[in-house]
């Protein structure tokens, strides 16, 4: 025990000293692949998170075997079963015959920490009903996951992990032959890094002074051919925007006609047809004319509750919202300048020097963004405040919802089944849910027959909604394999899961919202949110 | 023991209890041919051969799914031996077996740990082996890194196919990621749209100008680029650069280092430097679960008709939410490799051979590298205008490369263009413009 805890010590001392200058080591050599989605940042997240899976079923080992691999600090499996012949045949984490009449959640780790010595693993055979008593039990781990837990088991477990903020998110897994859902009780979940496609401003319509400046110093007429053909498409448009203002009472182009016009006065400024530069200017024209504002979605964050309770305690995330709140509510209205300038035509010096002006900036921004953080009596980390300013264009927070807030209003029910974009989703859903209600009700009979889960079905939806086509073909598929943990459906759910999985623990990426439902007949995933 | 009672033996009881919930009856969206019980089981367990190429991050998923579902007869082929970089992701491996066969590790691997399974590999290329090869499969599943093997092992597909013969229509199930990104697809040679049907959905790989390389480096891609085109045959001769060589990526490394100083350039570090010159693309095991879940699934529906399958293309894109886009891509009547259509190309009168060779390279939807042309006149003779080889070939037609297009080929008459690494061939339609 000991010895497993120094060696991820060790270990992740070296993520934390990756070094950028010489051959890398062994550990960053192993994770080479995902370091690059997620960094030493992602990678230290993920080290230093505890996971508890309830079942060590074929589905519950398959999401395992995606987090131990990168990396995962540790893992607990509860189940107190002992491996059955039927076990023992679909999951790659038990060896065969040899396996079965062992304790299913021991056989699982002992396999599953074969891939990769980092990891610490734990079988826990206790019951869950008598670990739902124990709430620092559960406190102790930053996930729970759960794979097909018995209807009243997984209410008594969601209900506890909600009612209490500081208890860990869960994940609820469900499945029966080819279909399956998932769903992530989560109160709340920041990110500053969300990895977003959205490209942050270049200023082109605000320009700082320095340049503005630079833009403006530029004698383009004296320049040699070389050099005119390697004037930086940023400070093209941003002296022809400024040569454009000056003649239209500082407006930027509006119409469509002025923008036509607009164009080809930076074609007008070209020395020579194949100036490539040039064509890039009115390739990115359009930065002339976007305005450079805090974008909408970020705007929204400015009116969470949070910020209006902001205490000493809160989370760092919310102090540095405050803080962009503030600075964003300074003129020139705008966030923080990020100093990612994207590659274009240019000689290096040119490019290199524009690069130092938006770096230059950049610092400065962040500094009036510190002392911001200052005034208001907070000390963060300098990394993450970094991280915070860098990603500013590019926060989200995640408010999650309790699980089965969607079963306790059947009207919802009726217009999501309804509606043509839901209706597969949530006939999935329905025939899901009521196969694992009526797998309680009849423990014995393992095979509620198709007759039992509609009537179920119809009996949770308003009188009035008369059951689509989809209703019967979902039942339909369920009745045919109510306990069928197949072991394609348990590796697609396996990735799947685990990706989620991974962006709760890292804070990248976004988590999925709503039910997520999985048809492996028809090959699709979907969404279904209330 | 005879093999029959040596699978009784390996098939416990409650072997299949899972599986076989969906082998014994037919459910809402069962093919009509399903032959549920027995005869759907024997097939699947002591029938059906199934081909795996490549045994890597899909790779091995792939394997691990086929044998819990019940494929009992499965190969593999892999090129590659195990690198450290491979195991946060391929569970077959583990530290002790780097630099061993890929396929050879994956194979004792799977058979270890499922009983009953066989899984016979092959350490090698797939173009070491031909048609008859491929022809004793029912179902090929491919997990490629490569979009030049994957082009080959298509193409070689579709011209099995045999209308005369049924069992030369070999399903092929291709899947592939990139990071959070990734997608499945079921290829039907002649009947479905196939992989080179799609080539244009392919994104562009990024490729720096030579001049911006030599002269004007902006980038730290740019001067590592440098050391690896430039400076490593201008310095090292004929010497081989191997980017596995920990001392040439370091040797890399530190010339694209000096050259970024040189210019103020920041950001060339060690794994810049490595995944410039690999052209690395990240690999997370749980993408390669997902799709490599979705082939696997496919095949069983495909091998069993126990449900409908995929028609045709699955994507999947994890990085915001879970979204996945399930659709059909049309095959295309113009495709080089399973369309019967020529593709009309529209050519400068003045263009020399070469010129219309440009034009070829630049075609995202036709991406041959090094093309090989015949002009095919109206009265149907045939002229070799340019062939890359056998080499007397080569240079007895390479005076033709600055000749007019126009000396050979009249305006819609035909050009049939072939390559030497794909068993393709496109028929061109000029159009004089």
């Amino acid at each position: 025990m000991m010895k497993d805890s120094q060696d991820i010590e060790t270990a992740t001392t070296a993520v934390g000293t990756f070094r950028s200058s010489a051959q890398p080591d062994n550990k960053t050599r192993r994770y080479d692949r995902q370091l690059r989605l997620w960094a030493a940042s992602g990678q230290n997240a993920l080290e230093s998170a505890r996971v508890l899976v309830v079942s060590a079923s074929a589905t519950s080992t398959s999401i395992l075997k995606n987090l131990v691999l990168p990396g995962i600090g540790h893992f607990t499996i509860l189940d107190s079963e002992i491996v059955s012949q039927e076990d023992a045949g679909n999951n790659f984490f038990l060896e065969g015959p040899d396996s079965v009449g062992k304790s299913r959640a021991h056989e699982a780790v002992r396999l599953l920490r074969e891939l990769n010595e980092s990891v610490e693993g734990i079988a826990d055979t206790s019951d869950l009903a008598d670990r739902l008593t124990d709430s620092s039990y559960l406190a102790s781990f930053s996930l729970i996951i759960a794979h097909n837990l018995s209807a009243n088991l997984l209410d008594a477990l969601s209900k506890l992990l909600w009612s209490d903020p500081s208890l860990p998110p869960l994940i609820i897994v469900h499945s029966a032959g080819f279909l399956a859902e998932f769903f992530i009780q989560i109160h709340e979940h920041t990110i500053i890094d969300s990895h977003t496609d959205a490209a942050p401003s270049l200023r082109i319509d605000k320009p700082f002074p320095a340049l503005l400046n630079h833009a403006q110093s530029l004698d383009f007429d004296a320049m040699d051919d070389t050099d005119h053909g390697h004037i930086p498409y940023v400070l093209i448009l941003v002296r022809a925007l400024n040569s454009w203002k000056a003649t239209h009472d500082g407006q930027t182009p509006k119409s469509y006609a002025e923008r036509v016009e607009f164009k080809k006065a930076i074609i007008g400024m070209k020395k020579k047809a194949d100036e490539e530069n040039f064509d890039e200017a009115v390739a990115q024209a359009y930065r002339a004319w976007t305005e450079t504002k805090v974008p909408s979605d970020i705007e929204a964050l400015f009116s969470d509750t949070v910020l209006d309770t902001l205490d000493p305690v809160s989370p760092p995330f919310f102090h540095l919202l405050a803080a962009l709140k503030t600075f964003a509510s300074q003129p020139p209205y705008i966030l923080p300048l990020t100093s990612t300038l994207p590659d274009m035509k240019a000689d290096t010096n040119s490019y290199v020097h524009l690069q130092k002006l938006y770096k230059a900036r950049a610092e400065e921004e962040k500094a009036q963004f510190t002392a911001i953080l200052k005034q208001s009596g907070v000390l963060l980390d300098p990394v993450m405040v970094d991280e915070f300013v860098r990603n500013a264009h590019g926060l989200k927070i995640v408010r999650g919802r309790r699980w089965d807030i969607l079963g306790e209003n059947s009207e919802t029910f009726g217009k999501l089944l309804l509606s043509k974009e839901t209706r597969k989703e949530t006939a999935t859903h329905l025939a899901l849910r009521a196969l694992s209600r009526l797998l309680v009700k009849n423990p014995n009979t393992q095979e509620p027959t198709k007759e039992q889960l509609v009537a179920y079905i119809q009996n949770i939806l308003p009188d009035h909604v008369e059951l689509p086509e989809e209703v019967g073909v979902m039942v339909g598929e369920v009745a045919r394999t109510p306990t069928a943990d197949l072991p394609n459906t348990a590796a697609f759910l396996g990735g799947l899961v685990a990706q989620e999985a991974i962006k709760v623990i890292t804070k990248q990426y976004v988590p999925v919202k709503g039910v997520c439902v999985v048809d492996l007949i028809g090959s699709w995933t979907g969404i279904l949110e209330a | 023991m005879n093999e029959n009672e040596q699978t009784r033996f390996i098939d416990w009881p409650g072997r299949y209890y899972h599986i076989d919930q969906v082998l014994n009856k037919p459910g809402p969206r069962t093919d009509e041919n399903f032959n549920a019980g027995d005869a759907v089981k024997d097939f699947l367990r002591n029938q059906c051969k199934i081909l795996v190429i490549g045994a890597g991050g899909l790779g091995c998923e792939i394997l691990a799914d086929l044998a819990l579902t019940g494929f009992k007869d499965i190969h593999v082929i892999d090129m590659d031996t195990i690198d450290i970089s491979n195991l946060n992701r391929q569970f077959l491996f583990r530290q002790k077996d780097v630099g061993k066969s890929k396929a050879i590790v994956a194979a004792e691997f799977v058979m270890k740990r499922v009983p009953g399974v066989k899984v016979t590999p092959y350490f090698g290329k797939i173009q070491d082996k031909d048609e008859s090869y491929y022809m004793q499969f029912h179902i090929i599943i491919c997990g490629l890194d490569s979009v030049e093997a994957r082009r080959w092992i298509n193409a070689t597909l579709v011209n099995m196919v045999d209308e005369e013969n049924p069992e030369s229509l070999k399903p092929l199930i291709d899947g592939g990621t990139e990071g959070f990104r990734g997608q499945a697809r079921v290829i039907l040679p002649t009947v479905t749209s196939c992989y080179e049907c799609s080539l244009d959905l392919l994104s562009k790989p990024t490729a720096f100008p030579i001049c911006t390389i030599a002269n004007t480096p902006r980038l730290p891609e740019h001067c590592i680029e440098w050391a690896s085109v430039l400076e490593w045959p201008h310095t090292q001769g004929d010497k081989k650069m191997d980017t596995d060589d920990p001392e040439h990526i370091g040797w890399l490394y530190d010339t694209a280092l000096a050259r970024a100083k040189e210019f103020e350039i920041e950001g060339v570090t060690w794994s810049l430097t490595q995944g410039v010159v690999k052209n690395i693309i990240p690999a997370i095991a749980s993408t390669n679960a997902i799709i490599a879940a979705s082939c696997c699934n496919e095949a069983f529906k495909i091998a069993t008709s126990s449900s409908s399958y995929l028609d045709n293309y699955f994507m999947y894109i994890g990085t915001d939410g879970v979204y996945s886009y399930t659709f059909k891509h049309e095959q295309r009547e113009d495709c080089p490799v399973c369309g019967g259509r020529s593709v009309l190309f529209e050519v400068d009168k003045e263009w020399t051979v070469n010129d219309l060779i440009d034009a070829l390279l630049e075609r995202p939807d036709i991406q041959v590298k090094k093309p090989s042309l015949a002009a095919i006149r109206k009265d149907g003779s045939t002229v070799n205008m340019y062939l890359q080889g056998p080499k007397s070939l080569e240079e007895a037609t390479r005076p033709n490369l600055e000749k007019k297009v126009s000396d050979f080929v009249g305006d819609g008459e035909g050009i049939i263009v072939t390559a030497t690494s794909l068993p393709l061939s496109l028929d061109l339609v000029i159009k004089y413009i």
